[in-house]
């Protein structure tokens, strides 16, 4: 044991220093689709065509993307017109209305436990939130904890397409969360059912179930996405800042 | 004034003997209501019968018969049965009200009519034990109350198990009852043929030592059997379970006390202790009975046959008391001698009353829900919510919990067993030392068990659809049980009043009062007791055990448990100063968690799952887990073989059932009773093989050689 | 008849005729027997493969009529590198068959599930309902069957008050201690009922599909592209080794062979993915025992392997790459040096804290003799993957079929395959960390030999109707079935998933255990429940 105490003790620090400073290391973040300006309104059309989720909307002269969307299967990269490709991952964002937000804004600044219910996700987006309390991004040092049960939950992470099955399960945990409560949907199953809707057994999205707060979107969303979100619902970090210079370039 | 208990007393068996007359005449329905009337009242004169005999201190007397070659039979009642007549009317009475809507439940082709006859003449019987002076009229009494006792046990007599049970009963009683005939009978030998007890006692002061042990043993084993003593407590489980509450309360709460009584009365008062070996005896077999019963009562989920067991646990501790009591006095320590035996009689009385109670409460969820399983009860606690918390008293007060009477004598019980540093033989020392571990064990298994018994009933989710429409008890039963609850109450509040009573009544045994020793009046004097030195007053009036008194003339609120000169180690407790502190904790808590949630909005909601559909009663713990620890820890007790599951399986892997082998053999039926069976049985093979109906001499043979063996004694002696 | 290189394989269809009225059909080659095999002689002729040929069952594919009921039922060799198809007709007015389970007990949740989605009766089955479908499905209602719509959503029906899960435990004060669906922290939502009285769990029941996305009826209809969307993300920490195994079904259809380069790449792909999966697995484990440290050093060695595909890949989960026909995208040379280089680093770190473990006994304590898994009881479930390795049965369909870049291995994979014998925890803990070894080798082999050229060859028109691909998940094998319309649309696509198969057989080291080695069995499985459910 003494031996794991030395190698614990001996081990370089590795904790992003997000959100003091922005997280540059390669491979963090798969990056997302960005506005795109095309030379014509054709080009736009044939680039939008790419996209098979229809993440990618044509209009003149530029094509818009809809990160809640995109599945990053980068098929909009590889022709010969392609997507700006932007490798950030401060896109969480506020959803549901403001009274809403602004009534719900003012209880948690500090700390938030957080509890995560699957409703039918695929293994990724998990093991990106498990992510979250692993020494690399170690969300604990934020003030933001994991917790077992809804009765002490602020938060309420869900993940996947809220499947029929998951439905009851999920308004019980909900239920049994005391208020004041959020709701976060992670990654694009949980948002919009995303390769999965629209389906027979699936409802495709959370906030067809219960209220949504904050959705964090991304296939799956890497660990600093969700960071971001959780920071967006204590009011620590800014929703979706303008454009700064690119951290990579296309893969 | 002396005539008033004869009075009482008369009243009492002319009540009796009324019911039972009535009992035959009226209707069958009738007869549950008419136990509520005529029982209760006798009870009562029995109770003032005893009461007048205690404070009196003049013993009731009345002599019967003067029979040709035995000699006076009479009725003696002197206080130390009159603390027995205590217990008897405070288990009775309460029994005789429950009876009223009790009833009801069975019927109409079981005999009630017969039941209510031998219920009446029962408690007669009881009295009349208690009450005899001389060893006829006490066997007399004493098999009368054996076979009257039997029918009220098998009344449900169409089912095998309770008739199996009633044969037990009956079987190990009748043994118990021909050794104590046996010892008896070679007391008023030694007395030459004089049959009343003084007589005996007087006897007995200059019998040989050889002589001395095996009276001892076979008057000691004929009345274990009563008590309920390890190994012949065979019977307990079986019959406590089967009979009707009413009859079981009144067979726990005080039948088993005339085998501590027989104990008493024979092997202590009678038979004066000069060596410390039999109190040893004792003293052991009650560590045992304790242990065991114990343990037995923890794992079992029938709240009867729990209760059962927890009686031998009880009686188990005050046999340990009175053989503390025994050694201690052979030891020519008579004041801590006198101590034991008063908490003997204190845990008895005790006993009577909470476990009545529960019996009784056992009862009433039987008579509620029709089952007694206690992993098929649960929330309970919403359904019956006075039987609930009148169940509750009777649990704190069995698990020794302040203020309640189980812990003034479970704590008086240890206290005496450390003060057993103070003797002389190593060997005395060690057995008490095992003793006090088992009891120390003991104590603590208890509480787990009654948590046990009270989280499985009445909290958690009903386990099965007929505890889901359990209603109230009726007002009767709720009455008889109030009544014990309050009694568990008074008797742990007013222990300091009550142990001097109990002090006073056993002068015929302690020759010598221990009240001083434990309740010892200084707080009450002006200027102190002589015993303590002024500094040692003044420390406990600074830590403030004089408050009280200021405010209630009791002899003092403090239960102390004094050393000596030697070793001043002074131990006091009082439930009275532990009520007070605890309901003012309980006043504090409370209003200052209503005035930190006074403006809290409470949610109530279904308890959280895990998302499940909704939570199934068979997903809380059943009594069965609750306990299983102890059966794990314990496994070389309960079960020495190893047995295997049997699976029920398609096609030798699609399982459809896991069943588990069903409860073990009892340990004493186990390790006692079923190699006695097995000897005995053996034994009569060999004896039939002396039938040989064809051969004629050898029956005449045999004849002879009786006669000869005869002859022979006869000329020896 | 001469079809067959394998001499089993041979054997057997000379013995096939025996059984009764059966017949090879032409599909058959190599390395594939298709025997149209009426339902008569099908539990004769299962068993027989699979109790004397040593095969193991794979999966049970059901085509719903319009004309006819089609069953596959899918065997693959233990001992010989083949796979068997017993083609079944049933009258689509009669859909029943005798169910094969009582004699192969790995057929029994491939059975529950077809009967649950298609409403077949699998006549002898002793446990059939409440499988895939829970208890506010509508009764009577098959999704899979012809005619229910993929996207139209179904009318809950009211449960009844009376339904409750199954019990076997029968004994006085046994309880159910239910755990899920939603239970501790992170982890996926299934539930257990563990079975007790107290202390010793006797028998633990999982109830899944709690998460049931119904991937292969929402697949039906789509053009192949979208499915291989769904193919990669119903699993997502198993995304190569599920679209390599689409594809490779996908290229049968199509007769394309994807160039050699890609196969390459690909192979680098699945083992960076086994890698990361492994070291996820070894840190749930070293957490389920409450080992902090060398859980934390398990999670930077995953989190390394990630951010390694992320910054070489494009993608953490390395989605986007595998298509029909080869890769969508290249890998650069400086990428390839890379996860060369980094991947030797993790291989050397995850040795250290290996042989660092084996000496902490507190550690080790909780895993030996944990939810052993005996080599019989394992070939009787077919169990896969790591877990039959772990148990001394070989599984590995790199070996057993190889497919793809596996298929020029010249015996690298034989030689170094982990095998351990006693089925414990402690046993795939070993076989993980092994794994991790042999994946590294792999990769550099493949690295330094990796051929030059396209890393795609265009597919031409849909040529054949329906082939099995497969693959080795890091879970263990993987099976999907595939079948096409004219225009590239999926109209029938089944998989049979590692964690499916093993977790059937969770059971069996799930039993008579003590209630706090629950956690420690459950992270020494290791398995993935999104990819059992799909």
């Amino acid at each position: 044991m003494f031996g794991w105490f030395v190698k614990g003790a001996t081990s370089r620090v590795r904790t992003t220093r997000y959100p003091a400073h922005d997280e540059t290391a390669p491979g963090v973040t798969p990056g997302r689709p960005v506005e795109t300006t095309c030379d014509n309104e054709l080009l736009a059309i044939g680039l939008a065509a790419t996209c098979p989720t229809g993440a990618i909307k044509p209009a003149a002269f530029k094509t818009t993307a809809d990160i809640s969307r995109c599945v990053h299967c980068m098929a909009c990269t590889r022709g010969e017109n392609t997507m700006s490709w932007q490798a950030d991952y401060r896109w969480a964002k506020w959803v549901g209305d403001n009274a809403r937000r602004a009534a719900r804004h003012r209880p948690f600044r500090k700390s938030l436990h957080i509890r995560v219910v699957d409703t039918g996700s695929c293994d990724a987006v998990l093991s990106e939130i498990k992510q979250l309390v692993k020494p690399y991004y170690n969300m604990h040092r934020l003030g933001f904890f994991i917790t077992p049960t809804p009765r002490h939950a602020d938060v309420l992470m869900v993940a996947g397409p809220v499947t029929s099955q998951m439905r009851l399960a999920l308004l019980k945990t909900y239920a049994a969360m005391p208020e004041p409560k959020w709701v976060m949907a992670v990654g694009n199953c949980a948002i919009s059912g995303c390769v999965f809707a629209p389906s027979f057994i699936a409802n495709g999205s959370v906030a067809g179930v219960i209220p949504l707060d904050v959705q964090v979107p991304g296939c799956p969303p890497p660990p600093l996405a969700i960071l971001h979100g959780l920071l967006l619902l204590t009011g620590r970090e800014a929703e979706m800042p303008p454009v700064d210079q690119p951290l990579g370039g296309t893969p | 004034m002396t005539i008033l208990p004869a009075l009482f007393f008369l009243a009492m068996i002319a009540l009796c003997v009324t019911g039972a007359t009535l009992s035959a005449c009226v209707a069958q329905h009738r007869i549950g209501p008419l136990l509520a009337v005529t029982g209760p009242l006798a009870s009562l004169m029995i109770l003032a019968c005893a009461t007048c005999v205690l404070i009196t201190r003049q013993p009731m007397q009345i002599d019967l018969w003067h029979l040709p070659l035995l000699g006076l039979l009479r009725l003696r009642l002197d206080s130390v049965s009159a603390l027995f007549v205590l217990a008897l009317g405070i288990s009775f009475l309460p029994a005789y009200l429950f009876s009223k809507s009790y009833m009801n439940r069975y019927p109409a082709h079981y005999n009630i009519r017969g039941f209510g006859i031998f219920f009446h003449l029962l408690l007669m019987a009881c009295t009349l034990v208690l009450a005899a002076g001389d060893v006829v009229t006490f066997l007399f009494t004493w098999r009368l109350m054996s076979a009257l006792a039997t029918f009220p046990i098998t009344l449900e007599h169409r089912q095998d198990e309770h008739r199996r049970a009633g044969y037990i009963f009956l079987a190990m009683n009748e043994a118990g009852i021909i050794l104590a005939t046996v010892g008896l009978l070679l007391m008023t030998a030694w007395a030459a043929g004089h049959i009343g007890f003084a007589a005996l006692h007087q006897a007995m002061e200059h019998i040989p030592d050889g002589w001395r042990w095996a009276i001892f043993l076979i008057i000691f084993a004929g009345f274990s059997v009563k008590a309920g003593l390890v190994p012949v407590s065979s019977w307990l489980p079986r019959a406590h379970p089967v009979a009707p509450a009413n009859m079981s309360a009144v067979l726990s709460g005080c039948m088993l006390n005339f085998g501590i009584y027989g104990i008493i009365r024979f092997d202590a008062i009678i038979m004066a202790p000069i060596t410390a070996g039999p109190g040893l005896v004792v003293l052991a077999i009650g560590g045992l009975s304790a242990l065991l019963g114990i343990l037995y009562a923890t794992t079992d989920n029938d709240l009867k046959r729990m209760l059962a067991h927890s009686s031998i646990e009880n009686l188990g501790i005050v046999a340990v008391d009175v053989g503390a009591g025994m050694v201690f006095d052979a030891y020519h320590m008579p004041t801590i001698a006198a101590i034991a035996w008063v908490v003997a009689i204190y845990q008895m009385i005790n006993h009577s009353a909470y476990k009545t109670l529960l019996f009784l409460g056992a009862g009433a969820i039987d008579h509620g829900t029709g089952t007694r399983d206690m992993n098929r009860l649960g929330g309970l606690l919403k359904r019956m919510p006075v039987t609930a918390v009148l169940f509750l008293v009777g649990a704190l007060a069995i698990s020794a919990m302040p203020p309640f009477n189980g812990f003034v004598s479970e704590w008086l019980t240890l206290q005496t067993i450390l003060r057993s540093t103070e003797l002389a033989s190593r060997f005395s020392r060690v057995v008490f030392a095992l003793c006090g571990a088992s009891l120390a064990l003991t104590a603590a298994l208890s509480v787990t068990c009654f948590v046990k018994t009270f989280a499985m009933s009445f909290l958690g989710l009903p386990r099965s659809d007929t505890v889901r429409t359990a209603m109230e008890s009726p007002p009767s039963m709720r009455l008889a049980m109030g009544i014990l609850a309050v009694g568990c109450i008074a008797l742990g509040l007013g222990a300091t009043w009550m142990v001097p009573l109990v002090d006073r009544a056993m002068t015929p045994l302690t020759h010598q009062l221990a009240a001083n020793a434990l309740v010892p009046p200084f707080f009450t004097l002006q200027h102190g007791n002589a015993q303590f030195s002024r500094g040692f007053l003044t420390s406990f009036g600074k830590i403030g055990a004089d408050v009280g008194s200021a405010v209630i003339p009791a002899r003092s609120l403090v239960v102390l448990h004094q050393g000596q000169a030697a070793n001043p180690v002074v131990y006091a407790m009082s439930t009275f100063y532990i009520a007070a502190v605890l309901i003012g904790i309980m006043l504090i808590v409370y209003l200052l968690v209503r005035l930190t949630t006074r403006r809290r909005v409470v949610r109530v909601g279904e308890p959280w799952a895990g998302g499940l559909r909704r939570l199934w009663p068979d997903m809380s713990y059943s009594a069965t887990g609750f306990s299983n620890p102890v059966r794990v820890i314990f496994k070389s007790i309960f079960s020495p073989a190893q047995r295997e599951d049997s699976q029920v399986a398609v096609a030798g892997h699609f399982r459809t059932a896991i069943r588990k082998p069903p409860r073990d053999t009892y340990i004493v039926d186990r390790l006692f009773l079923l190699p006695l069976v097995a000897g005995v049985k053996l034994l009569a093979g060999l004896m039939a093989r002396l039938h040989r109906p064809a051969v004629v001499n050898a029956y005449a043979a045999w004849v002879f050689i009786v006669l000869l063996f005869v002859l022979v004694m006869n000329r020896l002696f | 008849m001469t079809k067959f290189p394998s001499s089993e394989l041979r054997n057997f269809a000379e013995q096939c005729q025996s059984f009764g009225p059966v017949e090879m059909l032409p599909q058959s080659d190599s390395l594939v027997a298709v025997v149209n095999c009426p339902s008569e002689v099908l539990k004769s002729l299962a068993e027989f493969l699979v109790h004397s040929l040593q095969y193991n069952f794979g999966s049970l594919v059901v085509e719903a009529p319009p004309n006819q009921w089609k069953l596959i039922y899918l065997f693959y060799g233990r001992e010989n590198p083949s796979l068997v198809q017993l083609w079944v007709y049933l009258k689509s007015d009669h859909p029943r068959v005798d169910s094969i389970s009582d004699k192969i007990h790995s057929a029994d949740w491939h059975e529950r599930q077809a009967e649950d989605l298609f409403g077949l009766v699998f006549t002898g089955h002793p446990r059939l309902g409440d499988f895939v479908l829970h208890e506010e499905w509508p009764e009577g209602v098959n999704p899979m069957c012809t005619g229910f719509s993929a996207t139209h959503p179904v009318k809950e029906q009211v449960v009844d008050p009376a339904w409750r899960p199954a019990r076997i435990l029968e004994t006085p004060g046994a309880f159910l201690m239910p755990i899920g669906p939603v239970y501790a922290d992170y982890y996926e939502s299934a539930q257990f009922f563990l079975e007790t009285v107290g202390e010793d769990v006797v028998r633990m029941i999982p109830r899944f599909f709690f998460k049931y996305r119904g991937v292969e009826k929402l697949a039906e209809g789509q053009p192949w592209q979208r499915v291989l969307l769904m193919a990669e993300r119903f699993s997502g920490t198993s995304a190569i080794a599920h679209s390599t195994a689409l594809c490779a079904a996908l290229e049968q259809i199509y007769q394309i062979q994807p160039p050699p380069r890609a196969l390459g790449l690909r192979l680098i792909l699945a083992e960076i993915e086994r890698i990361r999966h492994h070291f996820a697995v070894l840190s749930d484990i070293c957490h389920a025992s409450g080992m902090s440290v060398p859980s934390a050093q398990m999670d930077i060695l995953e989190e390394q392997a990630l951010r390694l595909s992320g910054q070489c890949a494009g993608h953490r989960y390395l989605y986007g790459w595998v298509t029909l026909g080869g890769l969508n995208r290249d890998m650069t040379l400086t990428a390839l040096d890379t996860i060369a280089r980094e991947t030797q680093l993790l291989a050397k770190a995850s040795a250290t804290i290996h042989s660092a473990l084996q000496f902490t006994s507190s550690f080790l304590d909780r895993f030996e003799g944990v939810g052993a898994i005996s080599a019989a009881g394992a070939r009787e479930l077919a169990l896969v993957g790591p877990i039959a390795r772990a148990s001394g049965v070989r599984t590995d369909l790199r070996l057993m079929l190889p497919y793809g870049p596996y298929a020029q291995d010249t015996g690298f994979l034989a030689m170094t395959e982990p095998l351990e014998q006693e089925g414990d925890g402690y046993a795939r803990i070993r076989v993980l960390f092994a794994e991790i070894q042999q994946s590294v080798k792999l990769i550099d082999a493949t690295v330094a030999a990796l051929p030059t050229g396209p890393v795609r060859v265009e597919a031409g028109g849909v040529r054949g109707q329906s082939a099995f691909g497969w693959a080795e998940a890091p879970n263990g094998a993987a099976f999907h079935y595939v079948r096409l319309d004219a225009q590239g649309c999926v109209q029938r696509y089944q998989i049979a998933t590692p964690s499916f198969a093993n977790w059937h057989g969770f059971h069996i080291a799930a039993e008579n255990f003590a209630f706090q080695d629950f956690p420690i069995m459950m992270a020494s499985f290791g398995l993935s429940i999104a990819e059992s459910d799909r």
